[in-house]
C-alpha cells in the first residue's frame, strides 16, 4: 500500500483538558496563535487601535465581555485588554469562528434595540437579561471562551494586562516555588517526607 | 528546537540491527538498552526533538493549540464511535480520541508522572476470579515476580520518588528518591482518608525530589500535566533514556519521521520501514529487525496499514486481535473547595494516593478495582480553571461566576478515581474506512464504550472521594458526571501478549507470533489494564523485552 501523498496541510487539532469543557473547547492553530502574540505585541507597543474589529462590534463585545467577567473590586474584562486579545483572534486563530460572532452580535443588537437602545448603552441589569436569552447560542459560547482566554492567557497575546487577570485569581507566574505551598501543608510539617504510613 | 549533538547516522539503504518506531516511554527504553547492548539502532519519531528550552508556561500556545499533541507537519485527525453500529465522527476540534504527545520522549514528556506498580493480582485475575462471559478477561503469560526486577530497574534508571505503602507488592529495592513534598491536596486527602479508617500513602512519581544522575530536582512550578518540564526534573525518556542511547554512538534518533508502512519480504520477514519526513518526502530504512513502540493506537494502526499478500488482514494479525481489547482505565472526578488557600496550582499534580480499593471486592456487586489521588487536575492553570469552574456544564458568567473563579483557584482540589477497564473486543482501534489524513493514511478510528462494571467502579470511587472531601472539611463539593469516556490517554491492550497465537498478538517476549523479526512493545502489550497509571509497567516490560530481544539477536535467533 504505497499511498499517495497529498500536499501537507496545516494541522488543526488541539487538546484541551482531561475533562469535558462543554462547548468551550475550540480548535486552535499553533502557528496562528503565535502570530497573534506577535501582532498583539506590536499593537501594544504602538498603542494602535483595533484592526480586525470595527468600532460598532467593539462596543458590543466590550459590553458582553464585561457581563461575562464584570468589574468588581477588580478590573473587568474590557479593562484587562480582552478586546485587544479578541482583535488578534479575529484576524488569526479564531477567524473561522468570526462569522458566528458577527452574526450573534448583530442579533444581540437587534434584541437590544427592541428593548430601547444599543446593547452597550443599556443598563447593566438589562444587558444581563438580554444575554440570558442567548446564553445557549454558539455566539455566546465562543465569546465566553475568548473572554476567558483573554483574561488569563499570557499578556503577550494582548489581554491579561499587566498580569492583572492572574492577580485577580491569586495566580503568580513563577518558575520555582518552595513548600509549604498553602495553608494546610503545615498539618504534616510542610516537608511531606514519608508520611506516617 | 535545539537538536542535541552527537549520536550515530545511518544510511537508509543499509540494514541496521533494529528500527524502533516511537521514542516514548517504551521506545526510549528499548533504544537505550539495545544500543548499549552493542546494536545499531534507528529510532523513527513523528514529532520534533524538543528540549527543555522549548517548554514553558504558555497555556494558550502549548496547551490549547496542541503544540505537543498535534502532528507537527500536517492534519492527522481521528474518528470516534461508541459502538460498532454507529458511524464514526471526526471531532471538529477538541480532544483527540487517542491522546498522546508527538515529540521525542512521547507522552512521558507531557504526562504527570504517576508511577504505580501493578500488583500480583493484576497478572492473574482471570485465574483468581474466574471467567467473565463475553470479555477478553485473561491472565498474563508472565507474573509480577517475573517483572519485579524490571520495575526496580525503571525506578532506579529513570528516577522515581516515593515511599512504600501498606498495600504495595513485594519489591527488591526501595525507591531511589524520597517522596515529593506534600501539598494541600495531599494533606487533605490524607486527613480525610485517615478519618475514614483508610490508608493514604505518598504518591510514587517519576519526578525528582532530589538531584539525581545529573538532573536537578523539581522546582514546583506547577506546569506538569500537559506540559514539558523546563527543569528536566520530570523523568521522561527525553531526558533519561534518549541521551544515554545517543551517547553510545550507535543510536540515531530521527525526528519528524512519520512511519506509514512496514514492508514484508517474500520470506515473511519484515525488511524495511517506510516513512515520511517533515516535508512529506518518502524514505525507507532497511532493518534486520523492527520494534514497534508507537503506542496503543498508532501501533495497531501501522500494523493494519502494513497488510500484504502474506498478511492480508494486517501485519502480525493472524489472530485478528490487532487493535482489539483497547483499555483506557476509567476515570471519575469530584471537586472540592476549602476554607483556606491550598494553592494546589503549585508543584506536581499528585502527592498522596489511597489504594484501599485497589482489589476486586465481590461485595460491591461488580468487577473492578482502582485508586484515588488528590490533585488540582485541570485547575492547576488559570485558563482551564476558569473554563471548567462549572464542572463541564454550560458556561457560567457574571458576578457570581467571577466570585467563584476568584475564590476557587487557590482553594480547589480534586480527587481522581482511576479504575480497571474490562477488555472487550468491541473496544478497539481500527482503520477508518472512509477517511484519510493529508498523506493518505487511514485515520485512527476508535470504538469505545466503558463496560458497565467500569462505570460502576468509577461511580464507587467518586462516592469514596466525596466521603474523603467531606471528612477533610470541604466547604463545597461537586461531581463530574460519570459517563462513558470518549477519549483516552492510556492506550492499552491492542496487541496483547500471550502464549497462544490464536488469542494474542505477541508472545511473552514481545515477538509477534507470525513474524520472527518483528517485536511489539508498548501499552498495546498489556493483557489487563491495571488500576490506572500504566507507564511504569510499560517501561518495565520494555526493559524486560530489550533484554530478551538482545539475547535473541546475539544467538542469531531473529
Amino acid at each position: 500500500m504505497n499511498r499517495s501523498r497529498p500536499s501537507a496541510t496545516r494541522r488543526h487539532f488541539i487538546v484541551g483538558s482531561s475533562v469535558a469543557l462543554g462547548g468551550a473547547l475550540m480548535g486552535l492553530n499553533l502557528g496562528q496563535v503565535l502570530a497573534a502574540a506577535e501582532a498583539a505585541r506590536e499593537m501594544l507597543d504602538s498603542e494602535s487601535p483595533l484592526v480586525n474589529i470595527d468600532s460598532e462590534l467593539a462596543r458590543t463585545l466590550s459590553a458582553v465581555a464585561d457581563q461575562i467577567w464584570p468589574q468588581d473590586d477588580t478590573l473587568g474584562a474590557s479593562e484587562l485588554g480582552v478586546l485587544a486579545f479578541m482583535d488578534q483572534a479575529a484576524g488569526g486563530f479564531m477567524a473561522g469562528a468570526w462569522p458566528t460572532i458577527q452574526a450573534g452580535a448583530t442579533d444581540l443588537e437587534q434584541r437590544a434595540l427592541a428593548a430601547g437602545s444599543a446593547f452597550h448603552a443599556l443598563a447593566f441589569d438589562q444587558q444581563t437579561e438580554l444575554l440570558e436569552s442567548v446564553q445557549s447560542t454558539p455566539f455566546f459560547g465562543t465569546v465566553h471562551f475568548l473572554v476567558l482566554l483573554g483574561c488569563f492567557a499570557m499578556p503577550r497575546y494582548g489581554g491579561n494586562r499587566n498580569q492583572q487577570g492572574w492577580a485577580q485569581i491569586g495566580f503568580e507566574q513563577r518558575h520555582a516555588w518552595q513548600p509549604p505551598f498553602g495553608h494546610y501543608d503545615g498539618a504534616v510539617g510542610g516537608e511531606g517526607g514519608h508520611g506516617d504510613a | 528546537m535545539v537538536m542535541p549533538e552527537g549520536g550515530a547516522s545511518f544510511a537508509t539503504r543499509e540494514p541496521v540491527d533494529f528500527v524502533i518506531i516511537g521514542s516514548g516511554a517504551a521506545g526510549g527504553v528499548l533504544a537505550r538498552e539495545l544500543s548499549q547492548a552493542g546494536f545499531d539502532v534507528v529510532v523513527l519519531e513523528q514529532g520534533p526533538w524538543r528540549t527543555a528550552v522549548d517548554f514553558g508556561h504558555d497555556e494558550l500556545g502549548h496547551f490549547f493549540a496542541g503544540d505537543l499533541t498535534g502532528h507537527p507537519s500536517w492534519s492527522d485527525p481521528q474518528s470516534f464511535r461508541a459502538d460498532p453500529s454507529e458511524e464514526a465522527t471526526v471531532s471538529g476540534g477538541g480532544i483527540p480520541a487517542a491522546l498522546y504527545a508527538r515529540t521525542v520522549g512521547g507522552a512521558s514528556v507531557h504526562f504527570s508522572g504517576n508511577y504505580w506498580r501493578m500488583r500480583p493480582v493484576d497478572f492473574q485475575e482471570r485465574s483468581l476470579l474466574g471467567p467473565m462471559a463475553g470479555t477478553g478477561f485473561s491472565d498474563w503469560p508472565i507474573t509480577y515476580e517475573e517483572l519485579e526486577p524490571y520495575y526496580t530497574r525503571v525506578e532506579h534508571e529513570v528516577g522515581v520518588s516515593g515511599a512504600v505503602g501498606p498495600f504495595d507488592p513485594p519489591r527488591s529495592k526501595p525507591y531511589p528518591l524520597p517522596p515529593m513534598p506534600v501539598k494541600g491536596s495531599g494533606v487533605l486527602l490524607e486527613q480525610g482518608a485517615r478519618a475514614l479508617g483508610l490508608h493514604p500513602q505518598p504518591a510514587p512519581v517519576a519526578i525528582l525530589s532530589q538531584p539525581y544522575r545529573g538532573r536537578p530536582p523539581c522546582g514546583h512550578c506547577g506546569f506538569c500535566l500537559g506540559f514539558g518540564c523546563e527543569m528536566n526534573a520530570k523523568s521522561s525518556t527525553l531526558v533519561t533514556m534518549i541521551p544515554e542511547a545517543v551517547a553510545t554512538g550507535r543510536c540515531e534518533i530521527r525526528p519528524l519521521s512519520t512511519v506509514y508502512r512496514i514492508e514484508t519480504g517474500d520470506d515473511g520477514r519484515v525488511s524495511e520501514v517506510a516513512y515520511l519526513d517533515a516535508s512529506g518526502a518518502q524514505h525507507a530504512q532497511k532493518a534486520k529487525a523492527v520494534v514497534v513502540a508507537a503506542n496503543g493506537a498508532e501501533t495497531p494502526r501501522l500494523l493494519l496499514m502494513s497488510e500484504s499478500a502474506s498478511f492480508p488482514d494486517g501485519l502480525a494479525n493472524g489472530s485478528g486481535l490487532v487493535g482489539k481489547y483497547l483499555m483506557g482505565n476509567g476515570h471519575s472526578v469530584i471537586h472540592g473547595y476549602f476554607e483556606h488557600e491550598l494553592n494546589d496550582w503549585k508543584s506536581i499534580q499528585v502527592t498522596r494516593i489511597v489504594h484501599d480499593f485497589y482489589e476486586n471486592d465481590p461485595a460491591r456487586g461488580f468487577y473492578g478495582g482502582g485508586g484515588l489521588d488528590g490533585r488540582p487536575l485541570v485547575n492547576a492553570t488559570p485558563i482551564l480553571h476558569a473554563l471548567t469552574e462549572a464542572g463541564g456544564g454550560p458556561p457560567r458568567w457574571g458576578r457570581d461566576f467571577k466570585r467563584d473563579v476568584r475564590h476557587g483557584f487557590s482553594r480547589h482540589m480534586g480527587i481522581l478515581g482511576s479504575t480497571t477497564s474490562v477488555p472487550l473486543e468491541r473496544n478497539n482501534i481500527s482503520l477508518d474506512p472512509a477517511r484519510e489524513d493529508a498523506h493518505g493514511r487511514p485515520l485512527v478510528r476508535m470504538t469505545y464504550r466503558d463496560h458497565d462494571d467500569d462505570l460502576a467502579m468509577m461511580k464507587f470511587l467518586q462516592d469514596r472521594g466525596e466521603e474523603i472531601l467531606d471528612a477533610a472539611g470541604a466547604t463545597r463539593t461537586w461531581r463530574e458526571p460519570v459517563v462513558p469516556q470518549r477519549f483516552h490517554a492510556h492506550l492499552l491492550g491492542t496487541c496483547r501478549m500471550g502464549d497462544d497465537p490464536a488469542t494474542s498478538v505477541v508472545d511473552r517476549y514481545h515477538r509477534s507470533h507470525e513474524v520472527p523479526n518483528l517485536f511489539i512493545c508498548d501499552g498495546s502489550s498489556l493483557v489487563s489494564s491495571g488500576r490506572g497509571q500504566p507507564t511504569l509497567t510499560i517501561q518495565a516490560l520494555a526493559f524486560r523485552a530489550a533484554e530478551h530481544i538482545a539475547g535473541f539477536a546475539r544467538q542469531g535467533d531473529i
